[in-house]
């Protein structure tokens, strides 16, 4: 065989190879034979394209065919190979690879477990001495071979894969290697145990290896504020999951243990060790039992029931202390969520201790956030406990009537109560009770009673405040809610959004004679975002009801069917907020008007009779009546919202009334910059609208925004604009069932892009000007991957763009060249071919002396910090000692947040050398 | 760095946690909770105020100190872990504002990696501080048994120059300089 060449060697063992497949009868026929001759040919074959073959030829025979006599042969000529250290060489045009070979090697390996006894030594051996690779390619077959060889070669060798384990769990090398030596030596208990009644006596004492592990990690564990007890824990946490009667074993060496050790008084300073410890143990329980969920194990069937007592009885010792709390905590957790094993009265228990800690704890620590994680985990399947103990302490807390201005402290418990209430309060029945609960606290802030006298000067300021935060907190959690698609959302239009249109409408009418809470903007932005959320998550027919209620109070001021609540609404004052000479207060309303249309389904018809010309009222509305940017921005939406879904039946409107829109808002020089500036925002938004849904006469709206670069008194704007259209906003978007087409972005990209980079390079200064703010405006509202293949290009340009006198650009251009130099490759030879100048660009932007803004510093320090990493050495090389020097004087900013850039960047720096 | 085995077992710490200074959403001076949405869409969460921040110890045991790691056994620690240095130890001379004091908590008195710690103490704090800064760096009183010839090796200019041109050492220093700063934190966190 020797003297064959491989290809021949490799025929030959193809004819094997089909034999043993095809007539392996007639094979085991032939006896000794044919097994004899086969490890001949086998032997010293080094070809990795033969090896796989043998390998797979030798797995058959040592599976099928009588080998107890060979089995030292195939030993030879399998485990010679161990470990694969083959690496294939470059472009192989064969294509093995290490990880092929291993893998046909390993199904050899344990296909017999004759080779117990031979193998395990060779194993230990290269434990002890291996490369970590080695090491790993060991332990994962090791992991293989131990169940096939066997609890009784496994019990032989029991002591010493135990003492080599033990080196690399005590003392890891890297986190993988421990890992995979935890796992190995579960194995090895589970191989040793699994079957073996016999080393169970019949108290169920464990006899031999388990029993000798546990003792020394026990011994160790007599010190749990010492390092090793982490590894310790590490190995009984890993028992945890092997056999039932091994788990078992190791509860009852450990638990009691660590309960002594927490009662004893000298170990008072160890407590929270000891409880880290515990904590760690009862969350391996609990991952042992919970791998079938639907097999519940019965009450009291938990291994750890025996002692839930005691732990119970420290770990509530154990909350009463900072330091223990927290392991506390998490072991009360993984408690909590072992199935079976806590009773309802025991988790009221722990509900009732965990609000003790939640009153005790002034200071702003997470004590707090880990406490509202273990109860919101306890109210997700026992919700009683929660509603029942801690939600009455936390909302006795809140006061009805909002802290003076001068109050600091009290605001700060509010607003810490409210952060409380907002993690908590996710769950259903949770939630219902917050939403009764706020509404009546609304109610008390805003609406003052009648029987105290009007008095001007009441400073109603802190109430709107407190009113304000009430709502923010409804708003998140309604946000998450809705986020983990939670389906009591939909209720809430009944029972909380008519309230809070009573509330506000009343509000406002009733302002004409004496000031009011509710009037303020903020109140109105945050309960805006409510019904929004609320109104996005009701049905298409349910959604139609509710806006018809809405027009029906916006314009005919019957307000009947969208209110509810305890205030009457004055039948005296008439509620029509698109008068031209309504309050202030009444016309900032339409921020929840806005707010009610724009989550609409696209099958969803407007309760108006034409369209067009409502929407032509609402244009003309915005450029006459607005008062604020309040108003303006909520009409702005509504338009967007209105002509993204329906722009296929308002082709009269999108030519006539925007054309004249266009030329008497914006076009018109004559008309006042400021006006103007309105006029292009609400531009904006309505080509954005035409824009995510593909509809053509988008580009057309582009055009003539680029047409105004010309225009000194708006060109900025208008360049703004042009970026600006296809950015994320929080309007236009799928949850709200807006109508979006995939990669409109990239779309607009490309056909904006080209025109911007051509314009920027070719006109006159000012317009230039114009062009590099555009750019820098798109680059930063559409994604990387739409323009990432022009960053050559581009690059000379945002260079100028560094120039330009404006914080906001200069800081959004340093961050997209930040996001163009931490990923891809392709783009880097750009960034090397301008370091000089962007090195010497961003020191200046990075000085306090040359840059007032926070912002541009920290973004140019960051850059400075990234470049040595993407950057040759050999280019930076000139600059380093300027960079170097100029960087410390940025070490002494100001600012916090500057200095910790720079001393990043600097460090960064000084470590760079020639690779 | 010898392989000798100076501690073998030392006893951890668990990081204390730094006390939130106010709620990140109880802008100081106002009685309104922060608009998430407001926030991110002007100037993000940079507090543009132009009050000057002094340097202070927990900026300097955060950025500088804190995080360094040595290399103890097989397995490394950072010295915060060790209780080597904690943020009370540093300390600010009363009458010089730029003078600093650094001390330092050896865990077991005959630990050979003290000078090796204070040294890289010493690097990070030159790379990290403003040049106005004299940093004197001292082992706690008590805590080592060569703690006068420590003090006198960490604090002589020409012998930490001399440290840092042996090649072999400063690789070293590199290595438990490396997990410094922001990387290391964001690893942890």
């Amino acid at each position: 065989m020797r003297v064959l060449i491989q290809s021949q060697r490799f025929t030959v063992f193809s004819i094997i190879d089909n034999l043993v497949a095809h007539q392996r009868e007639a094979l085991k026929g032939m006896g000794d034979e044919f097994i004899r001759g086969y490890v001949n040919l086998a032997e010293g074959e080094k070809d990795p394209r033969n090896l796989m073959l043998t390998f797979a030829i030798d797995r058959v025979l040592l599976i099928e065919f009588e080998v107890d006599k060979f089995i030292e042969d195939f030993f030879n000529i399998t485990f010679c190979y161990f470990p694969i250290t083959f690496r294939p060489p470059p472009n192989d045009p064969y294509g093995i690879t290490s990880e092929d070979l291993k893998a046909t090697l390993r199904s050899c390996l344990h296909a017999s477990p004759a080779f117990g006894k031979l193998a395990v030594p060779l194993f230990l051996e290269k434990l002890n001495a291996g490369s970590p690779l080695t090491k790993k390619d060991t332990l994962d077959t090791l992991d293989v071979c131990l169940p096939v060889y066997g609890p009784a070669v496994a019990r032989e060798f029991a002591r010493k894969l135990w003492n080599a384990l033990k080196l690399e769990i005590f003392q890891p090398t890297d986190s993988v290697t421990e890992e995979k030596s935890l796992k190995t030596f579960q194995v090895l208990i589970q191989t040793i145990y699994s079957t073996a009644k016999e080393e169970q006596n019949d108290d169920g004492a464990i006899e031999g290896l388990a029993k000798d592990a546990c003792d020394e990690c026990m011994e160790i564990l007599g010190e749990p504020e010492k390092s090793q007890a982490k590894h310790a824990i590490k190995v009984l946490c890993a028992f945890m999951s092997t056999t039932p009667s091994v788990a078992r074993f190791t509860l009852t060496r450990a638990v009691p243990h660590f309960v002594r050790l927490f009662l004893n008084p000298d170990e008072l300073p160890n407590r929270a060790p000891t409880l880290r410890l515990l904590a760690d143990l009862i969350e391996a329980a609990r991952k042992s039992t919970s791998e079938d969920p639907e097999v519940l194990p019965d009450e009291g069937n938990v291994p750890l029931s025996l002692y839930k007592d005691e732990v119970l009885g420290i770990l509530t010792v154990g909350l009463k202390t900072p330091a223990s709390a927290y392991p506390a905590i998490d072991a009360l957790k993984s408690m909590v969520l072992t199935g079976g094993l806590l009773t309802d009265e025991e988790l009221g228990f722990v509900v009732h201790n965990v609000d003790e800690v939640l009153q005790k704890d002034d200071e702003e620590s997470d004590l707090s956030d880990v406490c509202l994680d273990l109860l919101s985990t306890i109210s997700s399947f026992a919700p009683s406990h929660v509603t029942g103990n801690t939600l009455p302490l936390l909302f006795s807390t809140l006061s009805d009537t909002a802290p003076p201005r001068e109050a600091e402290a009290e605001r700060v418990k509010y607003w810490r109560t409210l952060a409380s209430l907002k993690k908590l309060c996710m769950q259903p029945d949770l939630f219902e009770t917050l939403v009764v609960r706020f509404l009546t606290k609304l109610d008390l802030l805003c609406v003052p009673t009648a029987s105290i006298p009007v008095t001007t000067e009441e400073d109603l300021e802190p109430a709107a405040a407190y009113a304000h935060s009430i709502l923010r907190t409804l708003a998140d959690v309604l946000s998450m809610k809705i986020h983990q698609g939670h389906t009591d959302v939909v209720k809430y239009i009944d029972r909380l959004i008519p309230r809070l249109y009573n509330l506000f409408i009343y509000s406002a009418l009733v302002s004409q004679e004496r000031p009011m809470a509710a009037t303020e903007p903020r109140l109105l932005v945050v309960a805006a975002q409510i019904v929004t959320l609320v109104s996005q998550s009701l049905s298409v027919s349910r959604q139609e009801t509710f806006v018809k209620a809405v027009y029906a109070a916006y314009f005919e001021g019957d307000v009947s069917g969208l209110v509810d609540g305890v205030q009457k609404i004055p039948t005296d004052k008439k509620f029509n907020p698109f008068e031209p000479s309504a309050s202030t207060a009444q016309k900032n309303l339409l921020v929840l008007f806005s707010a009610a249309v724009v989550a609409l389904h696209k099958d969803v018809a407007l309760p108006v009779p034409d369209e067009a010309a409502f929407l032509d009222h609402l244009l003309q509305w915005i450029s006459a009546y607005a008062e604020n940017a309040l108003q303006r921005e909520a009409l702005n939406h509504l338009v967007a919202a209105v002509v993204n879904r329906h722009a296929d039946k308002l082709d009269a409107f999108l030519s006539s009334s925007v054309d004249a829109f266009w030329s008497s808002q914006i076009a018109d020089a004559a008309q006042s910059t400021e006006a103007r500036r309105h006029a292009i925002g609400t531009f904006t938004w309505l080509t954005k609208a035409l824009l995510v849904r593909g509809h053509a006469s988008a580009m057309k709206n582009v055009d003539r925004l680029i047409e105004l670069f010309d225009d000194e008194s708006v060109s900025w704007d208008a360049a703004r604009a042009v970026g600006r259209i296809p950015g994320a906003d929080k309007i236009l978007t799928k949850g709200h069932h807006a109508i979006i087409k995939i990669l409109y972005a990239q779309k607009y990209t490309n056909s904006v892009l080209p025109r911007i980079v051509e314009g920027a390079k070719v006109s006159q200064s000012s317009r230039q000007n114009a062009y590099l703010v555009a750019l820098a405006a798109l680059i930063k509202s559409v994604p990387k991957s739409t323009y990432a293949h022009q960053m050559p290009s581009l690059m000379p340009l945002l260079l100028r763009g560094l120039d330009l006198p404006d914080n906001e650009i200069r800081a959004g251009v340093i961050d997209t060249l930040q996001a163009a130099a931490t990923s891809g490759d392709k783009e880097n030879d750009a960034v090397s071919e301008h370091a000089t100048s962007l090195v010497s660009t961003m020191l200046k932007n990075s000085l306090v002396s040359q840059m007032p803004s926070v912002k541009v510093r920290v973004a140019a320090l960051r850059y400075l910090a990234t470049l040595p990493s993407v950057v040759r050495y050999d280019i930076l090389h000139p600059q380093k000692a300027t960079v170097i020097r100029e960087l410390a004087k940025a070490l002494d900013d100001p600012k916090r947040v500057v200095r910790s850039e720079a001393v990043e960047a600097r460090t960064n720096w000084l470590v760079a050398t020639p690779t | 760095m010898s392989a000798e085995v100076f501690n073998p077992n030392p006893t951890v710490f668990a990081p204390l946690k730094a006390k939130k200074t106010a709620h990140s959403y109880a802008k100081p001076n106002s009685i309104w909770l922060d608009d998430v949405d407001r926030a991110d869409e002007d100037e993000g969460d940079f507090d543009q105020s132009d009050d000057p921040e002094a340097i202070d110890q927990d900026e300097i045991f955060g950025t500088s100190t804190g995080s360094l790691r040595v290399h103890y056994i097989e397995l490394t620690m950072t010295l915060e872990q060790l209780a080597v240095v904690s943020a009370p130890q540093i300390t600010f001379d009363p009458k010089y504002p730029d003078r600093i004091t650094v001390e330092f908590t050896p865990t077991v008195p005959h630990c050979g990696m003290s000078t090796f710690i204070g040294l890289s103490i010493r690097v990070r704090l030159l790379r990290s501080l403003p040049q106005r800064f004299k940093v004197d760096i001292r082992v706690k009183p008590g805590s080592h048994q060569s703690e006068h010839a420590l003090n006198k090796q960490l604090n002589d200019k020409e012998r930490v120059a001399a440290a840092l041109e042996n090649p072999a050492l400063v690789e070293v220093l590199e290595q438990c300089l490396s997990t410094a700063g922001r990387t290391a934190s964001e690893e942890e966190a």
